[in-house]
């Protein structure tokens, strides 16, 4: 088998509810290389969660092909190759942190005892040491998002997909989790696919920054994010990272 | 402690306190309706001096109520789960589950005593009576679970089974708890039913039919009173359960996606096949269980031999003037029994939410008019009311509120905190906020309560036409049991059955509409 990344061929996907007809996504085709990191920007509505739904066989395309890892969806998400943290945290609410985490581990039978250790170590990483035990409920939006993060990472899967996963956190907890998620990145090499609503997180983050536009939702624009890795904080504050800004901004507005 | 919270404690124990001491004094002085209702004193004392009756009675009762209540909830929870799990399986058994619920006890109950063994009767009526609401809250539980969730392990390749039991059997279980402490008294009322039928020297229902016609109302209300400790017992216990299950896991988000629609969209012969099917269904069943259990032709009426007895037959035309004469002083009170039943409970529920206090004090008094046996109480009520329409009002109400109430306020109870805390964030009166979040969100808890009451306001007013005013569909029963017209029996059934299958089928068209309009889960 090889790890081909994610593929999308001529993906349309038209949703028609309740007499209201929306081109969600129109004709967009997209490949991914194994191991890189793709953040996909766009205005809200455009159809990224669309995209990440569609890749995790939870829909599917109107028309248009698409796999993972050269799979199509179903087959890779059975395998266990990919980890998702979704755009709401989408916790069970009467699941422990520790519990939440070891979710995808119970759907895919996977053994509990031989991941004791990863877990634990991702609630270090994600900075919940001492909420093993809390509940959902008792847990703050920015803390139920880690916990989320952290259940995507638990399997260490091939391919990961992450919908807005810093939405709800700080600034600065954002840009620690930015570098954070660089440096699992970069030991893990899992092929990665980004939403978010930050410029910068993706010009960080990113080897190519997609950039969508809606009505219908298709792809406006790629760009190629040239900078060496690792990338430290201090290049969020260099004229190259500005004008690589600039440039996603200028795409996002149409130009 | 503040004194306040230790005050809001105790209240209620001194609102019962109160009440207490009003019903001794009333009852002292025989104000009410002439000494039918006797002092608690003096209904204590009469329990102490019967006392060495009670616990053969009451063993009789629990054991018939206790074997009715496990097998009809676990033929519940199962078939509940082969519904949510596979829609049209809930398409076909329609006609079915709406018949068993509408079934009234009363009237089946000489024929189960004819057809089976001593215990039989009562187990079947008590399984009767909780397979109906803990199927549906099975059902409503395993739909409304959060569509994310299920999202989350359909993304890791998990299956249909995998996110049943990962998510859909756990979010389901506050609301099937609801489902049981509605089912636990209806099975000791379903037994108690069934004693009054006849058979067996043993239970709290002989031993209250017994008693009835002695004049001994300290006596009645005594046995009434056990027969309701019992039964608040069996719902007290799944509310504590219920409520340590619930405790700090309730959603914090609503859900914002439409959540799975249940049944594919299938071709019109299809849809037409599955209706026909799921009428077809109880017939074939009713067949069936006659021919298996080997009744004889004369007591027991196939579909067939209900419809020579009711067309063919030279006596048919008679029949038909019976039954039509009945039905048209039975419908109008049903229909109006019910719209009060559910505007009662709906307030209350309302209430409910904005003081929690008001309920505390309001359950043990419902709970009481719930599961009573109206026999008990019907002499009182006759005393107090006359034999008029007023009567059939309030045992229909007393019948129809309580399910109505506890289903509607659980649907209040599961309204997201983060929901309410939109429009209390804007200043919103705790009015705005029921109008705005609460009311919408419980929308499906209100039609599946009104989905509930429409056939027990039927059974509600049947059994008051019975016992108190002896008129309509409930009467014409009575008469026909004396006069050994069992054609007539299965006809009252059969019609009964249908009109609350009627009523019941309404209902769903405008709850369709509605929830659809708001994108809502129809929650069946
Ligand atoms: N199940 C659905 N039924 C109907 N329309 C849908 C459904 N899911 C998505 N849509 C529509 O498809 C479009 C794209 O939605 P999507 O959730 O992919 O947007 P998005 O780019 O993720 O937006 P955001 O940044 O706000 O999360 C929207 O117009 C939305 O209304
Ligand atoms: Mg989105």
């Amino acid at each position: 088998m090889a790890a081909t990344g994610i593929r999308l061929e001529g993906i349309s996907r038209i949703f028609e509810a309740r007499g209201k007809r929306t081109e969600a996504l129109k004709d967009v085709s997209l490949s991914t290389e194994p191991g890189s990191f793709t953040a996909l920007i766009g205005p809200s509505g455009c159809g990224k969660s669309t995209i990440l739904r569609l890749c995790l066989g939870l829909d599917m395309p109107d028309a248009g092909t698409l796999t993972v890892d050269g799979l199509v969806p179903t087959e890779a998400t059975k395998q266990g190759l990919t980890g998702v943290a979704f755009q709401d945290a989408a916790l069970l609410p009467w699941r422990n942190v520790e519990a939440n985490i070891a979710l995808p581990l119970d759907v895919l039978g996977r053994k509990l005892s031989d991941y004791r250790p990863r877990i634990a170590e991702l609630i270090r990483l994600v900075g919940l040491e001492g909420f093993e035990k809390s509940l959902p409920g008792e847990l703050s939006g920015g803390m139920r998002q880690r916990v989320a993060i952290a259940r995507a990472l638990v399997t260490k899967p091939d391919v990961l997909f992450l919908d807005e996963p810093f939405g709800a956190l700080d600034q600065i907890l954002r840009r620690q989790m930015n570098i954070e998620l660089q440096r699992i990145w970069m030991e893990t090499r899992a092929t990665t696919l980004l939403v978010t609503h930050g410029i910068d997180e993706a010009v960080f983050l990113a080897d190519r920054v997609v950039v969508m536009a809606s009505r219908p939702g298709r792809i406006a624009k790629i760009i190629e994010i040239d900078l060496p890795r690792p990338r430290h904080p201090a290049l969020f504050n260099e004229e190259h990272f500005h004008a690589l800004e600039r440039e996603v901004s200028e795409a996002l507005d149409g130009h | 402690m503040g004194i306040r919270s230790m005050l809001s404690r105790v209240r209620p124990l001194i609102n019962l306190l109160i009440l207490m001491a009003i019903w001794e004094v009333a009852g002292q002085l025989k104000l009410v309706a002439d000494g039918a209702l006797p002092a608690p004193s003096a209904i204590l004392l009469r329990l102490l001096t019967d006392w060495s009756d009670y616990p053969n009675h009451i063993g009789a009762t629990l054991y018939g109520a206790g074997a009715g209540f496990l097998i009809g909830n676990l033929v519940a929870v199962a078939l509940g789960t082969l519904f949510a799990l596979y829609p049209v399986t809930a398409r076909l058994a329609r006609g079915m589950n709406v018949a068993i619920f509408a079934l009234p006890p009363i009237a089946i109950s000489p024929i189960l005593v004819l057809t089976l063994n001593e215990m039989a009767p009562r187990i079947v009526l008590a399984a009767i009576g909780c397979y109906f609401v803990t199927m549906t809250s099975t059902v409503v539980g395993l739909t409304q679970a959060d569509p994310r969730a299920i999202d989350l392990v359909r993304a890791y390749g998990g299956n249909k089974w995998q996110a049943l039991w990962l998510v859909r059997m756990r979010s389901a279980l506050p609301t099937i708890l609801s489902g049981l402490r509605i089912a636990a008294p209806n099975a000791v009322l379903g037994s108690i039913l069934a004693e009054f039928g006849g058979g067996g020297r043993w239970g709290l229902g002989v031993y209250l039919l017994g008693s009835l016609g002695r004049a001994e109302p300290d006596r009645l209300w005594g046995i009434g009173l056990v027969a309701t400790a019992i039964a608040a017992l069996a719902y007290f216990a799944f509310a504590a359960l219920g409520a340590r299950l619930l405790k700090g896991t309730e959603a914090v988000t609503v859900p914002s996606a439409l959540p799975h629609s249940g049944d594919v969209t299938r071709p019109l012969w299809q849809r037409v096949l599955i209706l026909l099917g799921s009428i077809a269904l109880p017939f074939a069943l009713w067949w069936a269980l006659l021919a298996a259990l080997r009744v004889p032709a004369m007591i027991a009426k196939t579909p067939p031999g209900l419809f020579d007895y009711l067309f063919v037959l030279p006596s048919a035309a008679a029949a038909q003037v019976k039954l039509l004469a009945a039905l048209a002083q039975t419908l109008p009170m049903t229909l109006i029994g019910m719209a009060a039943g559910l505007a009662l409970a709906f307030l209350l529920a309302l209430t409910s939410q904005v003081r929690p206090g008001i309920v505390r004090a309001l359950l043990p008094v419902a709970l009481v008019t719930q599961t009573m046996p109206l026999v008990a109480l019907t002499p009182l009520l006759v005393l107090m009311l006359g034999r008029g329409p007023a009567v059939i009002l309030w045992i229909t109400i007393s019948v129809t509120f309580f399910p109505a109430f506890v289903t509607m306020a659980q649907g209040l109870l599961l309204v997201p905190r983060a929901a309410l805390d939109v429009p209390r964030a804007y200043g919103a009166s705790l009015f705005t906020q029921l109008r705005l979040v609460s009311v919408p969100a419980s929308l499906p808890y209100l039609f599946a309560a009104t989905r509930l009451t429409a056939p027990r306001a039927l059974l509600g007013v049947m059994i008051a036409e019975w016992l108190a005013t002896g008129t309509g569909l409930g009467n014409l029963l009575n008469q026909s049991r004396g006069y050994l017209d069992y054609g007539m029996i299965w006809a009252v059934a059969v019609v009964s059955v249908l009109i609350s299958v009627f009523f019941y089928q309404v209902v769903v068209v405008i709850e369709r509409r509605t929830l659809s309009r708001l994108g809502m889960a129809v929650a069946d």
